[in-house]
Parts: structure tokens; sequence; C-alpha cells
């Protein structure tokens, strides 16, 4: 909860960020008007405006712009819930700025800070008086006299029974802590993210923020956003939930200044609007961006989600460096987590592909044939898909019928041959796509992160080749770890899809399903219930094919997918497999004698029980028995041959067992050698001057 | 007096419950007529029987390729030699600084075999060896020890315990009932006798009703009289002897549910009959006991099971073993069972309602096409033909589902007709 004196803490915290020192006007009216007042946020008013209303026209044909539509439908987005909505902003930014870093091949250094504002200073942010309220009544908390009459009731029993309980001498568990009344009071949270990465140029960024469904990663490549939306789906609940603007503050590389924006969107045009767009000077060399928002959101409940996504985001990028920071007014709830990086080896960037034959409908033959630049159809198909060659694409031609002609104008189809070609697109054969265009995470990197984040007592990682799945290419790869700091026991599953966390509706997943149903664990010697095992995988493509409508997981029904998520674990487990054999063998070894000593008593014991059984028989003559055996059992009733000598003898046969195969043992296993595992050091002086080559697959860096 | 009261019930029952009412009872004949094919096959069974018992192969007649281990009834005294002759050789081998070994004959199912001319399940002979001083090994071996022992004083003091008395009596070194019934078996195994000749019992499980009496330790029995519960079938099957029926046939009920039907309508006066229930997988008890009617009274054998595929399991268990007590299916196996229903193909022919039938899990699809694969389903045509249909159609059925036409379906129209219609395979 919010109190006046703890505020001054954020305002201090508040100082990091450099544009501190040039607060909004409105700002400066947050000291005067909420340091005096003493009401506590569940007693100020919940109404104010939330968005412009817009005006009403009932009966008219109306239009809807994709801001609008988003800001409808925000739950397919990942805005479902002002918790949700937190955890998805955070997301959102943070995969920004790693796409962005990754574009220059810098390695990204990430700065997430989420700070708690509380009721009256939001308010004052956006210049709104704090109300007293006057209509007790009117507020859905207010507590009628009959309730009252009920809770003072329950709470005279509770103290009786306490009274009674202390003067019988039961311990006392203490007051029973009064559960706080459910309060809808809304919390607020501003968001700041900075990276290193390549920054905007300064006239683009109102266009890439305050426009909807505009953006840089359209086409068809691997890329970590989901629907393009990124930042400006935040936007759009910021201005839903608390109406004020976001900020951004961007340098490029070769800029002498930082670009700093202001600016919402207008949802009904969608277009931004600019608040202040002005160019400032640029202190230290930095580049990158900066983008600060405030939403409404709900830390408590999606405080672990949020926290596991920074995790398994650190598993999944380990050349990263990020720091996670929350602030709130009550110190111990903050929280700071800084994942370290470990390697700075980073994986290509994805290239954009062009389509394969198989993957394309109707409508994207038509939008490619509008787009292109080829004057005639043996061009088009040569060059607007992959894997088809030049000869192909005269067979394919000579295929369509009488009505195609190589050197027909392609824009002049009509739409019942464009049907055509889709239909012989459809069933021809093609090679498959290859995966170069693909950008996994590479074993190493997961490997990386997995013993970064984890500290697994044993890792194996598995990296597949790619295949295919309705003409889009893919990439499995897989990381099966036992043990490790903070993992449960039982299965924990970390699923990545285009290299970015998914954390909701695991059930359906198809991992999930394949690791729990498809995966028989006894036979890698893995225990699924007792053993802390972590199942990480990765899957990357130029299409995810995602289900549900916060494309939260991926479908089962893919069965080239889930064969090859089931061939990815399965490596894992056989590489683990043997460590394992090797570690129980040695376990084995130190515990054998132990446990056959522990059963000689019984074993003896039985025996010689049923000897001396015997013996008695003999002496009342019931039976006869052989020499030999007369012997022994002559010697037993005499007490010559004892419990004990039997003991002691197949003690001693255990123990030459023991070191019979003791010896077997180290003459199989021979000298221990584990595998040495690289250590990452990163280097003592951090500015190196280099000039950087990029290319698809690999980037040249000349140093100065 | 009390025969009155026991048929009043039936017969109002007939009269207030209108035909229309039960789908199918008009097709039904007078019981008279029935009946008659029911003796015809009595005497079709019992000619089959005579005929055979003249001959009863064993294992010993056929001169199999692979050599075969069969157990038999050894008498105390003998069973408690082979164990004082067995424990001597261990304590000379202890003394003589070499520890201890079993040979224990494998009880795994790529030790079984399926012989058709026996139609039933035998052992192999392939053995494992449990030796003391082995990680692996060492706890079985103290536990079969153990229980050699425990068996070595029941053979002492001639008495009989329950398989639950000898598992409490070590529990610490047991761990768990299942354990030192695994080890059981394998002394029979090891002993060459069957687990009845140890003196061990299983509580009773299988209950029997109708037209028979029998002698269980000296006491008569008539099964007639015992109540709507029945007889509790006694497990020591040696107690029991001078069996007397004039029963037609013996009708084996999967479930108890059905079988009490069956008994509370006194199906046995209208079809004379004995009615046998295990309440799911038959124990050794009523297997024994199965096969002593059997053999005894020479009668047909008919079953009552749930159309699914562990019904029909249930069937194979009562007429050729359990892999687990191969060592003895000699003695357990009751040949020749007709199966009556629940078939696949009377969910149609009966018309169960939709609601009734259950669609059938991944695992009894799986379990249905294993068993297409056992010997003992694929030498009768009519029961392929069924299970194929119930794999294909994914559709099960519990003999309750006939309850949606009215409790006593089963009773007065069901079974009567498929008795009528001679519709057994």
């Amino acid at each position: 909860m919010d109190t006046p004196t703890s505020r001054m803490t954020r305002s201090a915290a508040k100082k990091d960020s450099p544009d501190s020192g040039k607060k909004p006007p409105f700002h400066s009216k947050q000291k005067m008007d909420t340091e005096g007042s003493s009401d506590s946020p569940a007693e100020t008013k919940k109404a104010k405006s939330k968005t412009p209303r817009k005006p009403k026209s009932a009966h008219v044909l109306k239009q809807k712009s994709p801001a609008e539509f988003f800001a409808d439908n925000k739950n397919i987005a990942g805005f479902d819930n002002p918790g949700k909505s937190l955890y998805t902003t955070v997301r959102e930014l943070v995969e920004n700025s790693l796409d962005s870093a990754e574009s220059i091949s810098e390695l990204p250094v990430v700065e997430i800070t989420i700070e708690d504002i509380g009721r009256s200073k939001f308010n004052s942010m956006i210049g709104l008086a704090d109300h007293e309220r006057v209509d007790e009544e009117l507020y859905d908390d207010f507590e009628s006299a009959k309730a009252r009459e009920k809770r003072l009731a329950k709470e005279a029993r509770h103290q009786e029974i306490q009274a009674k309980n202390a003067s019988v001498g039961k311990k006392v568990k203490g007051p029973m802590a009064t559960k706080p009344t459910k309060s809808r009071e809304a919390s607020y949270y501003r968001v700041t993210c900075k990276d290193n990465g390549r920054g905007m140029p300064h006239d683009d960024i109102p266009n890439m923020f305050g426009r909807v469904l505009s953006g840089t990663k359209y086409g068809l490549k691997q890329t970590r956003g989901k629907f393009g939306l990124g930042a400006k789906m935040a936007l759009i609940w910021s201005k839903m939930s608390t109406g004020l603007p976001i900020e951004i503050s961007s340098s490029m590389k070769s800029q002498n200044y930082t670009s700093f924006c202001r600016l919402d969107i207008d949802i009904h045009r969608n277009i931004p609007h600019i608040h202040v767009h002005e160019k400032r000077e640029n202190m230290d060399i930095w580049h990158g961006a900066e983008i600060q928002i405030v939403i409404e959101g709900n830390w408590t409940t999606y405080r672990s989600k949020i926290l596991h996504y920074m995790r398994q985001m650190a598993v999944i990028t380990p050349y990263a460096q990020f720091l996670f920071k929350f602030l709130s007014d009550t110190p111990e709830k903050n929280v700071t987590v800084r994942f370290a990086r470990r390697t700075d080896i980073m994986p290509p960037i994805p290239v954009e592909t062009k389509y394969h034959p198989s993957a394309v409908d109707l409508l994207l033959i038509k939008r490619l044939i509008a787009e292109t630049s080829k004057q005639n159809l043996f061009q088009f198909l040569q060059h607007e898909f992959v894997n088809v060659g030049k000869s192909y694409a005269e067979r394919l031609i000579g295929e369509m019928g009488p009505d195609f002609s190589p050197k027909m104008p392609v824009k002049s189809l009509t739409a019942q041959q464009i049907v055509r070609i889709h239909q012989l697109f459809r069933q021809a054969k093609f090679d498959d796509p290859s995966g170069n265009c693909l950008s996994p995470a590479g074993e190493y990197n997961l490997r990386l992160g997995i013993i970064k984040e984890l500290h697994p007592d044993m890792v194996a990682t598995y990296s597949g080749s790619a295949q295919v799945f309705e003409g889009h290419p893919f990439i499995v790869e897989a990381g099966v770890s036992v043990g490790g700091k903070d993992v449960k026991q039982g299965l924990n599953i970390f699923r990545f899809a285009n290299r970015i966390p998914l954390l909701f509706e695991q059930g359906a997943d198809v991992v999930t399903r394949t690791a729990i149903k498809r995966i028989n664990w006894n036979n890698y010697k893995i225990n699924q219930t007792q053993d802390k095992i972590g199942v990480f995988v990765s899957i990357v493509s130029t299409k995810i094919p995602f289900k549900g409508t916060g494309k939260e997981y991926i479908g089962d029904d893919i069965s080239e997918i889930a064969s090859a998520v089931k061939t990815a674990i399965q490596q894992c487990c056989a590489q683990l497999k043997s460590k394992i054999v090797k570690r129980i063998q040695a376990r084995e070894q130190q515990e054998r004698k132990r446990s056959l000593n522990k059963y000689i008593p019984n074993a003896t014991g039985a025996i010689y029980d049923m000897l001396k059984d015997m013996s008695q028989s003999r002496a009342s003559k019931k039976k006869r028995y052989e020499d030999k055996d007369a012997d022994l059992l002559n010697q037993v009733s005499a007490h010559l041959v004892t419990k004990e000598t039997l003991k002691e003898k197949l003690t001693q046969h255990v123990e030459q067992v023991d070191y019979e195969m003791a010896l077997e043992y180290a003459t199989q296993t021979g000298v221990k050698e584990e595998p040495r595992e690289d250590v990452y050091i990163p280097p003592l002086e951090a500015i190196n001057k280099f000039n950087d080559f990029c290319s698809p697959y690999f980037v040249f860096r000349l140093f100065h | 007096m009390a025969d009155k009261r026991k048929r009043r019930r039936p017969a109002d029952d007939s009269d207030s419950e209108s035909d229309s009412k039960l789908p199918f009872k008009s097709k039904l004949k007078p019981d008279s007529t029935i009946l008659q094919t029911l003796k015809t096959l009595k005497d079709s069974a019992t000619a089959a029987a005579s005929s055979s018992s003249t001959k009863p192969l064993t294992l010993s007649d056929l001169n199999l390729s692979t050599a075969c281990r069969e157990v038999t009834d050894l008498s105390l005294s003998s069973v408690q030699s082979s164990i004082e002759s067995l424990i001597l050789s261990f304590a000379h081998s202890i003394l003589a600084g070499n520890g201890f070994s079993f040979s224990v004959p494998s009880r795994s199912s790529a030790n079984q075999l399926y012989v058709p001319e026996l139609d039933r399940i035998v052992l192999k002979d392939k053995t494992a060896v449990r030796p003391f001083a082995n990680v692996s090994t060492v706890r079985k071996a103290t536990v079969t020890t153990r229980i050699l022992q425990l068996i070595h004083q029941l053979c002492l003091k001639s008495i009989h315990v329950t398989k639950r008395d000898l598992f409490y009596t070590d529990v610490k070194l047991f761990q768990d009932q299942t354990q030192s019934d695994a080890v059981l078996d394998d002394v029979s195994c090891i002993l060459g006798c069957t687990r009845s000749s140890l003196n061990v019992v299983a509580a009773e499980k299988g209950v029997v009703v109708g037209r028979l009496i029998f002698s269980d330790n000296g006491d008569m029995i008539d099964c007639t009289k015992m109540g709507m519960g029945g007889k509790a079938i006694p497990p020591n099957i040696d107690r029991v002897g001078d069996m007397q029926s004039d029963a037609l046939f013996i009708l084996l009920v999967e479930k108890d549910a059905a079988y009490m039907r069956l008994a509370e309508d006194r199906f046995y006066n209208r079809f004379p009959c004995i009615i046998v229930t295990a309440k799911g997988q038959p124990d050794v008890a009523t297997r024994l006991f199965m096969r002593k009617m059997k053999t005894e009274l020479k009668l047909p054998v008919i079953a009552l099971v749930d159309s699914d595929p562990y019904g029909l399991k249930i069937l194979s268990v009562y007429g050729c073993g359990s892999k687990n007590m191969s060592y003895d299916s000699a003695n357990l196996t009751t040949p020749d069972i007709k199966w009556l229903g629940i078939r696949p193909s009377d969910l149609d022919k009966y018309k169960i309602p939709e609601q009734c039938r259950l669609p059938m899990t991944e695992q009894d699809i799986k379990t249905g096409k294993d068993l297409l694969e056992e010997d003992f389903v694929k030498k009768n045509p009519g029961w392929v033909e069924e299970l194929s249909l119930m794999v294909k159609s994914k559709q099960k059925a519990e003999i309750q589902a006939l309850s949606s036409f009215g409790f006593q379906y089963l009773t007065e129209v069901y079974l009567p007709l498929k008795l009528q219609q001679k519709d057994w395979l």
C-alpha cells in the first residue's frame, strides 16, 4: 500500500533514468497535493476518465481502425487482464530490445524496471486531485450496518474462542488474519526498458509506436514477435488504463544526439499523437532505446510469471545480460535480479526467405503478384519462391496448361489462372525448404543457459536437423537436465518458440504432452516423480503453429513437430542414461558390501532355524538323513555349528565377492575422465573499436 | 411355504410386465423348449468329456520340442524333505565358504508357451540364478530363504495359513505383500509342487450358488439353500468332495452385480444350473473349484462377461491359465468355456442404447489388439470376429448395460433368448 512517507524512496530511485531532470509539466504538481493527504488509496475515488470518449453515431456504417480492433480484442495479444498486461508489456519490451541489439550484432544488455505507483501519486501524475469520499454508500467496499454487525459478531466469537484456548493453555495461533476486503482498486506501474540496440531513426519514432500494424518485422522470417504489435499494444493498453503517454529516448550509433519523444496513439484514426519530439544531447556514447510506459497492472499475482519469464529468457539467450528491478514503496518487496552473460557467441540473425510453393495460399499468391518486380510468369516463379529452379519453373508452366506461357506478364493473370497455379502448387512435388534461414539458439547456447540458470547435476542437449511441415522449415533443439537448484521434483518443462519462452497454457502444448506421455523416463533410469527433471525444448521456424487466442502454446496435432520433439528429448535422455548408469554403478560399488551385509542375519537366521528343527526331529527319530547331512545335523545339535558360524562364513564369502567385483569395476572403468567445460571470461577492457561486416551466416569483425 | 415365496416374485413379474415393454421378449419360446436345447448341450458335453477322459492328454504325451515344466501335488512330507535337502545343501555350501544360490524357474512372459493341443499356457524350462552375494538378488534370495523357513514350519505343524498370514510374519523383511506372494510362487516352482501343497491359501473370493451339493471339510453344503449370497468357494480344494448336481450347465459370471441379479431371481430354478463368480479376475481357489466341477460333473460351462477386452481376458484365465501361475496350469484351467455374452455383436443385435455404451480408451484398444495376437483367441474364429468388431467399433459395454431395459431384463429375456438360440461361441 502506498503511504506518503515511503514515497521518497521511489523518487530517489527515479533519478537513475536519464530524463528525470526534465519532468513533464503535470509531474510538478505531484509533490504539493499528495504529501498532505492522509487517506489510504482504498478510500480515494475510483472513477476517473479512462479513454477519451469517442463520438457515438449509432446507425451509421462504422469502420474500425486496426488500433481500435486490438483495443477491443486485447486478449488476443495477451492483454487479458491487468496482471497479464503487465507481463505482456514486459515481454514485448524485452523482446524488442533483444531483436534490436541482435540486428546490429551487439551483445544485448537489457535493463527492465517496474515501479509501483500508488494511487495518489498516480492521480497527481495525471493532474487529478485526490477526493475525499462524501457519499460512503456509493462505494462497493462500503460496509452496511448489517454487514458490520455480522463482522463484529464474528470477531467477538473468534476472540471468545481464543480466550478459551488461552485459558486452557493451548497454543494460540495468533490473531486470525482478517482478510482484507476484496478491493477492486487498480494498481499502476511504470515499466522502463533500456537496451543497447540499434535505436530508431529520429523521424520514424512516432510511426513505429503510434501506428498499429506498421512494422519492420513483416515478411517471411523467423521473428520473436507474434503479431507485430510489440510496444504498440502496450501503448494502447496504457491509453486504455491510465491515459498517460509513452516516452521514448533513442540514439543510433552514428548520431551525436538522442531523440526524445513523448506520444500517445489516436486509437480511432490509428495515428500517433505527438506531445514532444525533440533532439537532445547525447551525454555518454550510448546507442539503443529506452522506453517508459505507465500502465495498470497487477504485480502480486503475476510476479512469479514475470520472474519465470526473465529466468527462461536468460536460459535461451545466455549471451544477453539482463537486469530486472522491481521498485515499490515497501523496500522488502523490492526485487533485483541480474542475469549475467555467459557467452559472447550469438546465433546468426535470421534472414528473410522466400515462400515455399506448398506453403502459400491463394491470397498470398495474389499479394506476391501484386508486389513482385518481375515481369513475366517464368521469372516470377523462379525468383519469388524457394526451390523452384529454371527448369522446374518451365516444367511447372508447361503443366499448368495451354493458357500459360513463360513469357506472359505475371500481372495479367486472371483469377482462374491463379487458382490453377495454386492447385498445381498443392499437388506438385517440391524439395523441402532448407533450414538456412532459421536461427536456432544453438546447442552450445542452450546448454550454457541451462547450466547458468539451473546449475543442474547433469545436462544433455541435442540439436535436430531442419525439418518441414506444410512448407515451413523448423528446427527443434532440446535439453534435459537432472537436479539443480530451485527445481522442483518431477518434470519441469521449459518451452521456447522462436527463442522466446512460452509460459501459459502448458497443458495442451506439444512439448508437455510429449514429455509426459510419450517418453518412458524409466527407460533412461530417470524417475519421473522423484528426480528433478528439466526439459527444455526450443522450436524455431518461419511459422510457429501456435494454438489458442493468445498464441501461448504449440498444438499437438502436427505430427512432424511432435515426432521431432520426441526424438530430440529421447536423444538427450540417451546421453544422460550412460551418465546416470555410471553414477548408479559407482554408488552401487560403494554400497554393495553394506547392502549385502544387511541381509546376512536374516538369511543365516532362517537357515539355522531350519537346521535346528531338523536336528530336533532327527533326535526324536522321525527322519533319517544321509551321512554328510547327518554329520552336519550332529554338529548343529552339539552347538559346533551355530548361527554365528554361518554368519561368519557368509560374511567371508560376501567380502570375497565384493573384493572381486571392486577389482573388476576398477579395471573396467579405468581412470576417470570427465569432459572439460570451457569457461567464459569476459574481456576486462570493455570498449574495443571495430567494424562489423554482417552477412546472413557470419559476422566479420575488424578490430582497429 | 418357503418355496412359494421364492417363486412368487418371478411369477408376478411375468404377469405384470407386459411383453411390449421388454424388447425381444416375444421371440422367447416356452421354457420347456429352451430346456430341451440345454439338455442336448449337456449330453454332448458329457459325451465329449467321457470320450476324452479315457485318454487325458498330458504334457509328456505330446513330445514337444521345447522342454516344459509342470508341477504336481506333493504330500506335506515330501515338501518338507525337499525343503530340507535344499537347506542342507545350502548349509554345506556356506560352511565351505561359497555362499549359496537359488536356481529359480523363470516365470517371465518370454518363458511361457501356449500349447494348442492342451489349450493352456505352460512354462518352459528356463531358470534364473538367484545368488545371495549379488546386490540385485540379495533381497530376493533372503526373502526366498525366509519363505522356505515359514513353509517348513507349516509342514512340521501341518496347518494352513493364508498368504496374508505369511506376509505378516515378517513385514519388515517382506515390505509389501506382492513381494512375498511372488516369492511364494517362485518357491512352488523351485520345489515343483502346486501352491496348495505348500499349505498356503488365499482369502476366499469366489462364490457359488445353484444346483450343487458338495462336502466342505465333511459338512454337506446345498448351494440352493445358501440364501442370496451363495456359498463362498473354500480356499482348500482338497477339503472339497462328493459333488452332486442335477444342473444342465455351469454359468460363469464376471461381475458381482450380475451374479446378485441371477441369484435373487433364482435363475437356477428356472433353468437348472450352477452360477459361479470370482468378482473379476479369478483367484486360484475359484479356478481349482471350476476345474473340479467341470471334470467331476461333466457339465458345459457358459460365460457371461463384459463386452470389453478385460472380459475376454478373464475368460482366458479360466480357460487356459494366467501367465503368473502357468507352472500349475494343468490343475487350474477349465477347457472349453463357451462365450455367451455380452458379445460386441450383441450391442446392435439387442439394440443396447447409445448412452449405455462406453467409448474404449486407448489402453482398451491396445489391450484388444494385443488379445487378437494371443493364440487362445486365434484358435476360435468366432472370438476373433467378435474381438475385431469390438476394436473396430471402439465401443464397450458392461453387463449392466442390459439394465437399461429394466433390471430383470438379463434374467427374463436376454439369457433365456441366448440359450434358446444356442448363441454361444
